[in-house]
């Protein structure tokens, strides 16, 4: 070879030798600090703006309410000491706990909830999370600037708050364990302003260290935490978007936990080192198809029934979701029903062929919304398949997720794949947004269902106070849902988690807000 | 130019179908929240209005606020665009010198076995895709060999997979280029003449026929290096790079109206800049472009 040829070569492959000698250096990890990823930045971290789950996730380690959840989905005291409930289930008394500071060493008193509710609903506010508090007395007239102040939200002393509701609504407990209800203080946020959504200040077991967008969160031990400190020393939450990246720092143990992707969970699952470090949860979520109700074909509710005997759920739930959920009866997820359900329309085509026949809408193409995520679009092929084996023409419709939302919403679709997280763990969270007549649309029922009986009896459980009665009403309001079918019922999703071994009491919960960050050390 | 930009960018964003709003309030918003948020970012305004208005902020040097984060657009690609700089350059400067190098050995080895091993190696940089060429990178250095960390942003170690990543395949093209453009100029008679004079064939090979052969190639680096610039998508979400090219991509996925149009005004700006920068290059590579008749 000539001796030109051979220096290049010799060029060549230098100069990648002297990039990895002068990288070789350990990962460097902060002492005592815990490893969590996330999939993206949360846009903010105000509780009066979090809509995401990714920001609630972490805002429940650095902020609290009256009241929080525990691990069996029972509200439980958080500020709020202890409460008492009127007789007719509209007006709470709330005793707050004394000596509860916020990181910068103020004491929480009623006043700062009473300041942080009338931040959410405050007309010239932009919290999109009104809707948690505007079953308060006098919320609706403050939020149209016909009120300057919220009747229905009274300091008694300065530990005492009471609360009046327009009428009773029994899961109210449960939504002030939400995000948006948690308490913020008045001077930090007046004196940062727009910047509090990047530098909160709450009451949690951990404070905002530092927040490298798009990087890392950090955030450190708060040693001045009204109840049990965290046994960790803070938690990094690294921003990775790639799954399979996040999989490859796991594995290095530069990550203590990750969400088990859907690609890597039968290898995790069959694997004899990891297997055991494997957690799960039934989630609190409902994926379903969607009819439109509104407009044929499927206002007709044999058609909506044939769809779904066309449907094999089971065999889909078992290999193209490798069994990585639980069948859904109805829209409400098993953890938070204490009624019975059959399972509604089992895989029958013939039956479903026989009704689209005699319902004669075989020249009908039906149109099919989806978003442009790969697994809904595989999940969409397969419903497709099904529906053409028993005679239904279908077109798939893919859209960006906002186009599409605005399109669902606006009731463009025949039919569209969709999926509920809980906002709160009660029934009425499945079945009020998501069935009630004034929902259509934006407000959750998408599928534009009306029953006026369903409403009445939604609405009759959201004013009882008596458990078993409230159940009753939402059963018999669950199972005309299921006889209408106004939507295929598919899962409830299982969410899976990956533990390195050196992890003690790890646990993963059903909602995001119950994870606050304190059990778990090394 | 920057005014024919915005008003394009502006048009297609604005007919995008899709609503911003919806992405911003949740799944429960009431209708009064809706109308309340959009009136709050002004898209209850008219499009020429909503033009103007963004006009207006632009020739106060401002670039408005993310509807999401309510950070400043220019404060956030002022933190990304050096990352994305950083990136860009450690791709070229791996990419040119190999680029250049393994494509004049193509030409000077013309039909031997290092030039089809060279051509094997630019074809398949060109056709690899980078999530599979940087994923296995990342499997190699990072999972196996434990010398680089597979993601985020941060110092020389950080740099290199992502950087090397994204050479390839701008080494890929940067060879083809050369390997033409050398056995191009290899054919002039002033190479025939240099040989003749006794000159050595390792400065006719670098002096006389490489510099001849470079103009093509400064084109197709200010291109790479100017798309660079404005992001490089996959890698950068891949390797966890806080680049101005995720920023980009989340801000269209978002239908995030002020990053879009922010980053497509500061990437026209590069890309120009780059362009200009190109052509100063010619100018002294190249006697034929000075077209004052300057010497120099």
């Amino acid at each position: 070879m000539p001796e030109f040829t051979v220096r290049i070569f010799r060029l060549v492959l230098i100069l990648p030798v002297f990039f990895v000698i002068c990288s070789c250096s350990a990962e460097n990890r902060l002492p005592g600090y815990l490893y969590y990823r996330l999939n993206a930045d949360p846009s903010t971290l105000d509780p009066a703006l979090i809509v995401d789950v990714t920001g609630g996730y972490i805002s429940a380690k650095i902020f609290n309410g009256l009241v929080k959840l525990d691990a069996k989905l029972n509200v439980i005291p958080d500020i709020a000491e202890s409460w008492d409930i009127s007789q007719k289930g509209d007006e709470y008394i709330f005793y707050l706990k004394k000596n509860v500071k916020y990181t910068n060493l103020r004491e929480v008193t009623a006043h700062d909830f009473k300041y942080s509710f009338k931040r959410i609903l405050s007309s010239a506010g932009k919290s999109p999370n009104t809707w948690v508090l505007e079953k308060i007395s006098g919320a609706k007239e403050f939020m149209q600037g016909r009120a300057t102040d919220i009747s229905g939200i009274v300091i008694l002393d300065r530990y005492t708050l009471k609360i009046i509701l327009d009428q009773p609504f029994s899961p109210f407990l449960h939504l002030l364990t939400m995000t948006a209800a948690y308490v913020v203080p008045q001077e930090e946020v007046e004196r940062l302003g727009a910047d509090f959504s990047s530098h909160p200040i709450g009451t949690g077991p951990f404070l905002l260290k530092e927040w490298r967008n798009n990087n890392e969160i950090t955030l450190t031990r708060n040693n001045h935490y009204f109840s049990d400190h965290a046994k960790v020393e803070g938690i990094v939450f690294r921003i990775i978007p790639e799954d399979l990246t996040a999989v490859t720092e796991f594995e290095l143990g530069n990550l203590d936990v990750i969400t088990v992707p859907a690609s890597e969970y039968a290898r995790y699952s069959t694997s004899a080192q990891w297997k055991k470090y494997l957690s799960s949860v039934h989630g609190l979520n409902i994926y379903y198809l969607g009819f439109n109700c509104s407009r044929p074909p499927f206002d007709n509710v044999n058609l909506r029934k044939a769809v779904s005997y066309a449907l094999d759920r089971e065999k889909i739930l078992r290999t193209f979701y490798e069994s990585r959920g639980k069948l859904a009866v109805g829209p409400v997820p098993d953890m938070l029903r204490k009624w019975q359900m059959l399972f509604p329309y089992g895989y029958n085509p013939r039956e479903a062929k026989r009704i689209i026949d005699a319902e004669g809408i075989e020249d009908r193409t039906v149109l099919f919304y989806i978003t442009a995520d790969q697994e809904v679009i595989d999940m969409a092929e397969i419903i497709q398949f099904y529906l053409n084996k028993v005679g239904l023409k279908v077109r798939i419709k893919q859209l960006e997720w906002s186009a599409y939302k605005s399109a669902v919403n606006k009731g463009e679709a025949d039919i569209f794949w969709l999926s509920w997280w809980a906002d709160y763990p009660d029934p009425e969270n499945f079945l009020f947004p998501l069935f009630h007549s004034s929902n259509h649309g934006a407000g959750g029922n998408r599928s534009r269902y009306s029953n006026k009986e369903v409403d009445r009896l939604i609405e009759a459980g959201q004013k009882a106070r008596d458990i078993s009665a409230r159940d009753g009403y939402y059963s018999l309001a669950e199972k005309i849902i299921d006889e209408e079918a106004p939507w295929v019922f598919f899962w409830h999703k299982t969410d899976f988690t990956l533990r390195q071994p050196y992890l003690k009491n790890y646990k993963i919960y059903p909602i995001y807000s119950i994870d606050k960050g304190v059990e778990v050390s090394f | 130019m920057l005014f024919g930009i915005t008003l394009i960018t502006f048009t297609l964003t604005s007919a995008l179908p899709g609503d911003p709003v919806y992405s911003m309030v949740g799944e429960r918003a009431s209708p009064e929240t809706i109308e309340k948020i959009r009136k709050e970012i002004g898209a209850d305004k008219g499009v020429v209005r909503q033009y103007i208005g963004y006009v207006s902020l632009l020739l106060t040097g401002e670039m408005g606020r993310s509807y999401y984060t309510n950070r400043k657009v220019l404060d956030e690609i002022s933190t990304k665009l050096p990352n994305t700089l950083r990136l860009a350059a450690g791709a070229m400067f791996i990419a040119i010198p190999f680029g250049i190098l393994l494509g004049l050995l193509s030409a000077i080895r013309k039909n031997r076995v290092s030039d089809s091993l060279i051509t094997v190696f630019s074809v398949a940089g060109l056709s690899v895709p980078v999530f599979w060429s940087g994923l296995m990178l990342m499997l190699l250095f990072s999972l196996k060999l434990k010398v680089l960390p597979p993601s985020g942003t941060g110092d020389m170690r950080y740099l290199i997979l992502p950087a090397l990543t994204l050479s390839l395949p701008a080494m890929a093209s940067i060879v083809r280029v050369t390997r033409v453009s050398v056995l191009e100029v290899m054919e002039l008679p002033f190479v025939r003449t240099a040989r003749a004079k006794g000159i050595k064939e390792n400065r006719v090979n670098m002096v006389h026929i490489l510099k001849n052969a470079l103009i093509p190639v400064a084109t197709v680096i200010g291109l790479e290096f100017g798309s660079y610039l404005n992001g490089a998508v996959l890698t950068e979400t891949i390797f966890g790079w806080d680049g101005v090219g995720r920023f980009t991509m989340e801000g269209i996925m978002k239908r995030d109206y002020p990053v879009i149009m922010g980053c497509i005004i500061t990437g026209t700006m590069i890309f120009v800049l780059i362009n200009i920068f190109v052509d100063f290059i010619y100018y002294y590579l190249d006697p034929r472009v000075r077209v004052d008749g300057t010497e120099r």
